[in-house]
C-alpha cells in the first residue's frame, strides 16, 4: 500500500515537474508546479514530517505561488514564442541533464553511507518541531524574521515606481 | 517497502528536471520557477535523511529554506517587475545589458 502510494506521487512529481519546464505559457507552468507542491507536501506527510507537510501547502502552494501568479498577470506575458528552431542543442541540454541525473544518482547511492531504512523514532510533528525550533535553533528562527524584514524592505525599494520631483 | 534511496532518487530526479529548465527557458519567471524546483527537491532528500537518521534537525533546515525561498521570492519577483519596466519583456536574452 505505501509502496503503491510512493509511486503514484513520484509519478504525478515527475509529471508535473516536465510540465513546469515544457508548458510553453507561464500561467500553465505555475499551475503544474502548484500541483508539484502539493505532491512533494504529500511525500513529506509520508515520511512523517506532518508539520512541514501543512507549512508546504499553506506557505508554497498559497503564498509563493499566489504570488508568482499575480506578477505573470501583472506583467500579462503572452506566450513565449518557439525561437529555439536548433533541436539539436534543446536534445544535447536534456541529455546533458539525464547525465547530471545518472552521475548524482551513483554518488548519491554509492559513495554516501546510507542506511536505506527509515527509522520511527521521532516523528515531525508540529509539537516536536516547535520544540526544537524554539530551544536548539531559536537563534536561526530569530535570524530568519530579520532576513524576511530585509527582503520586504529590499523588494519595495526595489519595486517602487520612481517619482519625478516636482520642482 | 519503501527506502530512503527512492526518495532520493525522486529527489535527484526532481532536481535534474529543474536544472534542465533552468537552462533551457528563457522567460524569467519560469526560471524562478525552476529554482524553486530544486529547493523543493533538496527539501525532499533533506526530510528523508532526517527520517534516516532518527532526529529533527533536517527537518528544521527545510523550514529555513522555506524562509529562505518566501523571501527569495519577493525579492526575485520585484526584480522581475523591475526588468520588465526597463526592457518591456521577461525574456531572459533581453537583459543582457547590464544597466538599468
Amino acid at each position: 500500500m505505501e509502496t503503491i502510494v510512493f509511486y503514484l506521487l513520484a509519478a504525478s512529481i515527475v509529471f508535473t515537474g516536465v510540465a513546469v519546464v515544457a508548458m510553453r505559457n507561464p500561467i500553465h507552468s505555475a499551475l503544474a508546479l502548484v500541483c508539484n507542491l502539493i505532491g512533494v507536501a504529500a511525500i513529506f506527510a509520508s515520511l512523517q514530517a506532518h508539520f512541514l507537510a501543512t507549512v508546504q501547502v499553506i506557505v508554497y502552494a498559497g503564498a509563493i505561488m499566489v504570488l508568482v501568479i499575480f506578477v505573470i498577470m501583472l506583467l500579462n506575458i503572452k506566450e513565449e514564442k518557439p525561437a529555439r528552431e536548433r533541436f539539436l542543442l534543446l536534445g544535447g541540454v536534456v541529455l546533458a541533464g539525464f547525465a547530471f541525473f545518472v552521475a548524482l544518482s551513483f554518488v548519491f547511492l554509492h559513495q554516501f553511507q546510507v542506511t536505506p531504512e527509515l527509522t520511527d523514532e521521532i516523528t515531525g510533528s508540529v509539537a516536536n518541531i516547535g520544540r526544537v525550533l524554539f530551544t536548539k535553533y531559536v537563534f536561526p528562527f530569530e535570524a530568519a524574521s530579520l532576513l524576511i524584514m530585509a527582503a520586504i524592505v529590499g523588494s519595495i525599494m526595489i519595486a517602487k515606481t520612481k517619482r519625478r520631483e516636482v520642482s | 517497502m519503501v527506502s530512503v534511496n527512492h526518495y532520493l532518487i525522486l529527489s535527484l530526479l526532481m532536481f535534474s528536471i529543474g536544472v534542465t529548465g533552468f537552462v533551457i527557458r528563457k522567460n524569467a519567471i519560469v526560471v524562478f520557477m525552476c529554482v524553486e524546483l530544486m529547493l523543493n527537491a533538496v527539501n525532499i532528500a533533506f526530510v528523508a535523511f532526517a527520517r534516516m537518521h532518527g532526529n529533527l534537525d533536517g527537518e528544521i533546515a527545510v523550514f529555513m529554506v522555506m524562509v529562505v525561498a518566501a523571501a527569495e521570492a519577493a525579492v526575485g519577483l520585484a526584480i522581475i517587475i523591475a526588468l520588465f519596466r526597463n526592457a518591456k519583456s521577461v525574456d531572459t536574452d533581453d537583459a543582457a545589458e547590464l544597466r538599468l
